[in-house]
């Protein structure tokens, strides 16, 4: 095997690709541990339950078999989604809106049914429940949906989005899809940062994550403010289930465990209840697992991904950019 | 402790006691009434197979093979007139060994309980097959494949399926010697079987003259290789070999070739499967090739009977890699079951006696199955040792190999 530099520019590129994926999950923890200091364990569910709203969003508007299973109708509005350009933009962009919506709102109502009763219930109360919840979520999918690994594409097995190669720099192809989800993560994640520190709700997010009942005293109406958080964290969780099963393939309903834990880790890493710290925590671990992969082994790249985790929090026990919530007094 | 203490503690074991033998005593006069003639006793066969996580595919192929089995014999006189009634229970290890651990206690706890008919994984069976040999139930594997299971000295444990090292070499000559492959890139996924069957392929293919150009151990649940891939590809290679079950390798096949790679994936038993053609999509899989063991169904000396009753059965389903198997492997614990219940009477299948007479006529069988001759030799390995290759060719599996 030959080392070369653009060896080492692909697997950047993996990486980069990967780091998105998980740094859009991030957020979700730590937006919610920032306001509520508490661990939303069902967060992964969420971005399992986008990666199937997103699928079942893409065979509407863009499988032939499904129109002709009964539902003709859908046939005129896939015959424009399916043709060139635009349709290709515009199913895109329908498929996240849907999703991220659908599965927002799941994200609002478990926050007012499961968490909200809960809030002045022993810390550890809220967590079981989130628990519970993510238990719940796994077993509708398995029992609702199926419990085989769906493949993310049409019925006759091509891809709702084509593997073409995008552009080709220092001899490595970067592919369409990579693209998709590098600028779609940088630009969410731009709008989130700008949104939080820039707007009125934003400030209150931030009043509240600060101090919850001084910032109700001052006019904050802080349920709103946590089901706001409990809106984008899901939603941001849903365009990144989406853009995982189009780029790696499928969906399962047991697929959010491993990116939930690997994104938690990543918003650690960053020093969780911080934004930006979730996106650099994010795209570190996307980057350290793919060169890991590339230059060591593959069988090591959780291990190797892990000790960067155990040494940030050996010499920054905040992880990497601070806990964002430390000036209780 | 004080004299009352004393005297407390043992009044409360003599009524522990009293309470234990009445309640033993219930059970053996209900044992003893219950079994007179014209009466029926219920046996089980459970089958262990991965439900819900791991190759769901195969599994529930396992299910529909050992259920039409069953089906068809308690519609036999033979087992009609020894009054006994079959069925089957499943047990969801999915395809992890510490579930299958729970199953396999499950199972043994299950009065009834006389034969298991599983599992599909290797490192499942490893944990289960000694739970299963303290309960003297005989366990009969149609999809094990990792050589060291017979070698452990379990007298319990027997499977109609050949094993790696039959496997792995053949599928490797087919590679080298009929297709041309030279260069091969291999991938296990972690497992007893995966890891198993990638190293006695790769050994073959360098004996034949091929080279590894490199080696990487991948998860059984992974679903992301992106960077897996470009490694793979900086090496040139002109096949890349998978030893694993299906769900992922699908995947690793899709993305090879999305990544630029325009090669085929060759896997084994585990990935030969209409599944892997779904996940990886037509296109991708188009060339990937799969061995496992056997003929195809319909080249199979009882396949045309057995596709038949199967139709039937289950409509629109189409047997996965094991299907047929499971109904031989289902059949050795009947016809087991029935000459221990002409030995020792109905009621008698059901005791240890009558589990250990099981196990013995289990290692005695002999009998024409779907699959072909259905003989074991003193280990418990199928004396019928033989592999088939298949290729995707238009988006379906077909037999490549002589």
């Amino acid at each position: 095997m030959n080392f070369t530099l653009s060896y080492l520019l692909e697997q950047t590129i993996n990486g980069i690709t990967l780091g998105g994926l998980y740094a859009l999950v991030a957020l979700g923890y730590t937006m919610v541990y920032g306001i509520l200091l508490m661990i939303n364990f069902a967060h992964s569910e969420l971005f399992m339950a986008g990666g199937y709203v997103g699928l079942g969003v893409l065979k509407l508007l863009a499988d032939p078999a499904i129109a002709k299973g009964g539902l003709s109708f859908l046939a005129p509005m896939q015959a424009f989604f399916n043709s060139g350009t635009a349709g290709f933009v515009a199913l895109i962009a329908v498929t996240f809106l849907i999703s991220a919506i659908v599965v927002g709102l799941m994200g609002v109502f478990i926050e007012r049914f499961a968490y909200r009763p809960l809030r002045h219930a022993p810390r550890l109360a809220p967590l079981i429940s989130a628990i519970g919840v993510s238990i719940f979520l796994q077993n509708a999918a398995l029992l609702w949906i199926s419990s085989k690994q769906l493949p993310y594409s049409r019925a006759d097995g091509t891809s709702f989005v084509p593997a073409k190669t995008a552009f080709t720099v220092f001899g490595v192809s970067v592919s369409t899809m990579q693209i998709m989800i590098i600028v779609t993560s940088l630009l969410l994640l731009a709008f989130l940062d700008t949104f939080v520190s820039k707007t009125r709700i934003g400030k209150a997010m931030r009043a509240t994550s600060q101090d919850r009942e001084a910032a109700g005293l001052m006019g904050v109406n802080i349920n709103s403010v946590i089901a706001l958080a409990f809106f984008i964290g899901p939603a941001l969780g849903a365009v990144a289930g989406v853009f995982n099963g189009m780029y790696y393939g499928s969906v399962k309903f047991n697929m959010g465990f491993i990116p939930g834990i690997k994104s938690f880790t990543a918003a650690v890493i960053g020093g969780i209840g911080n934004l930006r710290g979730a996106m650099l925590g994010g795209f570190l671990l996307g980057i350290i697992e793919s060169l890991a992969s590339g230059f060591i082994s593959n069988a090591y790249r959780d291990v190797i991904a892990f000790i960067v985790l155990i040494l940030v929090l050996v010499f920054r026990p905040g992880g990497l950019l601070g806990e964002a919530v430390a000036e209780k007094v | 402790m004080g004299m009352g203490n004393v005297r407390k503690y043992s009044a409360l074991i003599a009524v522990l006691a009293i309470v234990a033998m009445v309640v033993t005593g219930c059970g053996s006069t209900a044992t003893t009434g219950g079994t007179s003639a014209g009466k029926t006793v219920t046996v089980t066969i459970g089958i262990g197979a991965p439900l819900t996580d791991g190759a769901v595919a195969l599994g529930k192929g396992m299910v529909r093979g050992t259920n039409l089995a069953v089906k068809q014999a308690n519609a036999t006189k033979e087992i009609k007139d020894l009054g006994i009634v079959l069925q089957t229970v499943e047990g969801d290890d999915k395809g992890d060994p510490t579930t299958g651990g729970n199953v396999a206690t499950q199972f043994v706890s299950n009065p009834s309980l006389v034969g298991v008919m599983g599992t599909l994984n290797s490192g499942v069976t490893r944990v289960a097959v000694k739970i299963y040999k303290q309960g003297n139930i005989v366990q009969v594997s149609p999809a094990n494949t990792a050589v060291d299971l017979t070698q452990m000295g379990n007298e319990n444990y027997f499977r109609v399926c050949t094993v790696d090292s039959v496997q792995g070499p053949f599928a490797a000559d087919y590679a080298f010697k009929d297709a041309g492959k030279k260069a091969a890139f291999v991938v296990d996924d972690s497992t007893v079987y995966g890891v198993g069957l990638a190293d006695e392929w790769a050994k073959q293919f360098e004996k034949d003259g091929g080279k590894v150009t490199g080696r990487e151990k991948t998860g059984d649940k992974d679903t992301d290789f992106k960077a897996l891939v470009t490694k793979i590809k900086s090496t040139n290679p002109d096949l890349v070999y998978y030893g694993g079950i299906y769900n992922s390798g699908a995947l690793l096949s899709k993305q090879v070739k999305e990544g630029g790679l325009a090669v085929p994936v060759m896997s084994g038993d585990g990935s030969f499967d209409p599944e892997w053609i779904k996940l990886a999509g037509a296109e991708a899989a188009e060339g990937d090739m799969a061995s496992n063991v056997g003929l195809p169904i319909d080249l199979m000396p009882k396949g045309q009977d057995f596709m038949a009753a199967y139709t039937a059965e289950f409509p629109g389903e189409v047997p996965a890699a094991y299907d047929a198997y499971s109904y031989d492997a289902a059949n050795v614990i009947i016809k087991a079951i029935i000459v221990a219940a002409k030995d020792l009477g109905a009621d008698k299948v059901t005791s240890t006696e009558g589990k250990k007479a099981i196990i013995a006529a289990v290692g005695k069988t002999n009998f024409e199955g779907v699959t072909g001759k259905v003989t074991f030799d003193s280990k418990g390995d199928t004396l019928n040792k033989t592999i088939t290759v298949y290729a995707v060719k238009s988006g379906k599996w077909v037999p490549v190999s002589k």
